[in-house]
């Protein structure tokens, strides 16, 4: 206990420094900004504020990238509720009763309880990662290569199973996404697999790259199929009144603490952790009200339970990746690319190792979610009026924005031909119904992955049984396996399918 | 691998046993991805012994892509599914070009001439563009972002052509 309080003390002492509060009001702010545009969710927002920490030290970059990835979070529900357009994934369930509240003249109070649900959340996943960091990463020592890779197949198989739509096509982008990683030199020899003499090659496919075209660039071209002009049905009336009355406060408050809970345990678990914490949280709430019909018509626990579900989430997801190393969902995947480009490896070892850099970046969440509750309801109007712009004119200046970004990455126009080139790959991959997150996920465990099968190969000598016969191992794998029949089965997969539609009623 | 096939919607291309399209196509391409792997991987050194040479894993995931972009093509065909998407090539053309236009240009020519004209490539992409804001919204995002990348973030980026610069 008292090494816990050390700990938050010591993480404290490095967020409170000016410049790393600076930096974490500036990625919350920038987040946000870039969060309220429709279109562009957490990850594409992520991927293209990247380069912008590069020349930040380390522990700077991080909790700005933190800042970024909450705002994000945070930005999406804000154009749930005012025009009915999730700005992410995650806030899918929020336009539901957000906007009709929006519509009732009660915006104010459902943006200030999304903020207050998430505020909550926030505090108590910090508390959460902060409690549960430190003996996981004891576990982790004690993991071998055998472990690991049952570990992370583990993890792409919970991925699969929480992804929406087919299992095996979810599997397979898995795959794809294992394979592109395998471009650029091998670990062991150095010798150039798959990249065709093209010197840009040599180092594989850039993460940021990648995630920007598949993500940015496919959304871009996809979203002006549509039309450019979309259908925006602004509130426009004066956003009135603040702050919520008693009587929501009251209605809202189980209903944040149940949202809490059920999202900071689907966070640990690997695979879109906040999306399907969103949609569970709403499902949840729905089933124990007592009068179900309000859910839809402007039901207040119907914002508060998934936005706090969500905000919870996204946090708890940084316990797989600071304690294990492993990134349990594409934004923790562009974490990892984040760190990689610091010359950080993530794992047990940096929590032992920069003690500094894993708290403070801790306790920055912390401050990061109630800098966004202080600044972000006076800002409301502004984000609004960001809204009007329209998109014919919002598309181009991203295109350009993304082009820069990804050039100042290594000042290589190859890698801005290849972000176009998987912009259209990713276009393509979104007109066949294959979800481009879990290729994104599989191309960052693809050479840990690698990694850890040929030393667990090398250490049994060539025998593949090793991953069943060491118990830890074999209990991961079995894990996975059971998960894998259970996703195929067709009773479950009825419900896990029905939780998605419940976002298209 | 990248670029888009442009198949018509329908399924007056497909034979008629085809019931899922969308799959099928989807798995076909899957396969076709995992056999260039293969090729490109071909030279690279296999299993020596009971180690992983350089081209084990590569194949290895080649092979699990062509098996498991020959299972989609099967759903494919065994099971009722979606049409082909239609393919705009309006949007996706003019931002290819517009991301080519700023990758060539950017060296010779610096920031300024190519985002400026990068952006009025890529608003080609949508009939609704008004040339008049068009071109004033690209000034002065042009000149946001000279100020924002190689003065507030410090990234080396050129501004102007290099003839002019000496």
């Amino acid at each position: 206990m008292a090494e816990l309080f050390s700990n938050l003390a010591l993480g404290f002492g490095v967020a409170f420094t000016p410049i790393n509060l600076l930096l974490c009001l500036i990625g919350a702010l920038v987040g946000t900004l870039v969060g309220v545009l429709p279109g562009i969710g957490t990850i594409a927002t992520v991927a293209m504020l990247l380069p912008i920490t590069f020349g930040l030290p380390p522990v700077g970059a991080l909790i700005m990238l933190a800042g970024i990835y909450y705002g994000a979070q945070y930005g999406g529900s804000t154009t749930s509720i005012l025009v009915n357009i999730p700005g992410e994934a995650t806030s899918v369930v929020t336009t539901l009763d957000g906007f009709q509240m929006a519509k009732q003249g009660r915006a104010g109070p459902a943006l200030a309880i999304a903020a207050i649900g998430s505020f909550f959340a926030g505090c108590v996943a910090t508390v959460l990662i902060a409690v549960l960091g430190a003996p996981l990463t004891k576990l982790a020592l004690a993991f071998g290569p055998a472990e690991y890779f049952s570990l992370m197949v583990l993890g792409l198989i919970f991925a699969v199973v929480l992804a929406k739509g087919s299992v095996l096509k979810a599997i397979a982008m898995i795959v794809f996404g294992l394979l592109l990683s395998m471009v650029g030199s091998d670990i062991e020899t150095g010798a150039s697999r798959m990249a065709f003499n093209i010197p840009e090659l040599a180092d594989g496919l850039g993460f940021a790259t990648v995630a920007m075209g598949v993500f940015g660039f496919a959304e871009i071209i996809r979203n002006l199929d549509a039309g450019a002009e979309m259908d925006r049905e602004l509130v426009q009336q004066k956003i009135t009144g603040l702050m919520p009355t008693k009587k929501d406060l009251i209605d809202s408050a189980p209903a944040i603490v149940r949202g809490t809970i059920l999202g900071s345990i689907l966070g640990i678990l690997p695979g879109g952790g906040a999306v399907i914490a969103s949609f569970a949280a709403y499902t949840f709430e729905k089933k124990i009200a007592k009068d179900p019909s309000r859910f839809g018509r402007g039901a207040i626990e119907g914002v508060a339970s998934p936005e706090s579900a969500n905000n919870a989430a996204a946090q708890t997801s940084f316990i797989p990746l600071l304690t294990l190393g492993i990134p349990p969902n594409a934004v923790m995947a562009l974490m990892v690319g984040a760190m990689t480009i610091h010359g950080i490896v993530p794992g047990p070892q940096v929590m032992q190792k920069q003690p500094d850099l894993v708290w403070g970046m801790i306790a920055s969440m912390w401050i990061g979610n109630l800098m966004l509750i202080i600044i972000n309801l006076p800002l409301v109007g502004i984000w609004v009026r960001l809204l009007r712009v329209p998109y014919r004119l919002m598309y181009p200046s991203i295109v350009i924005f993304c082009a820069i970004g990804i050039y100042s990455i290594n000042n290589a126009p190859v890698d801005v031909v290849l972000a176009g080139a998987f912009g259209l790959l990713g276009y393509w991959l979104i007109k066949h119904d294959f979800e481009p997150a879990p290729l994104l996920l599989g191309m960052v465990l693809g050479p840990l992955m690698e990694e850890n099968l040929r030393r667990a190969l090398l250490i049994s000598r060539g025998d593949w049984t090793v991953f069943l016969t060491r118990p830890l191992s074999a209990t991961l794998m079995a894990i996975a396996a059971f998960l894998l029949v259970l996703a195929v089965l067709p009773s479950l997969r009825k419900k896990r399918d029905e939780v998605f539609v419940e976002s298209e009623t | 691998m990248s670029d888009t096939p442009s198949h018509g919607p329908g399924r007056s291309i497909m034979p008629r046993w085809v019931r899922g399209p969308q799959d099928f196509v989807g798995g076909i391409a899957l396969m076709a991805i995992a056999l260039f792997a293969f090729w490109a991987s071909s030279d690279l050194q296999g299993m020596h012994g009971f180690s992983f040479g350089a081209g084990t894993a590569p194949r290895m995931f080649a092979g699990l892509l062509l098996g498991l972009g020959f299972a989609v093509m099967v759903v494919g065909v065994v099971s009722e599914g979606p049409h082909l998407a239609t393919y705009a090539w309006r949007g996706p053309l003019f931002v290819s070009l517009s991301i080519l236009s700023f990758a060539v240009t950017i060296r010779p020519l610096g920031l300024v001439i190519s985002a400026f004209a990068s952006f009025v490539i890529s608003a080609l992409g949508t009939p609704e563009t008004r040339w008049k804001e068009t071109i004033i919204v690209g000034i002065c995002l042009t000149i946001g972002c000279s100020l924002l990348f190689p003065y507030a973030l410090g990234l080396p980026l050129q501004l102007f052509p290099r003839f002019l610069v000496p």
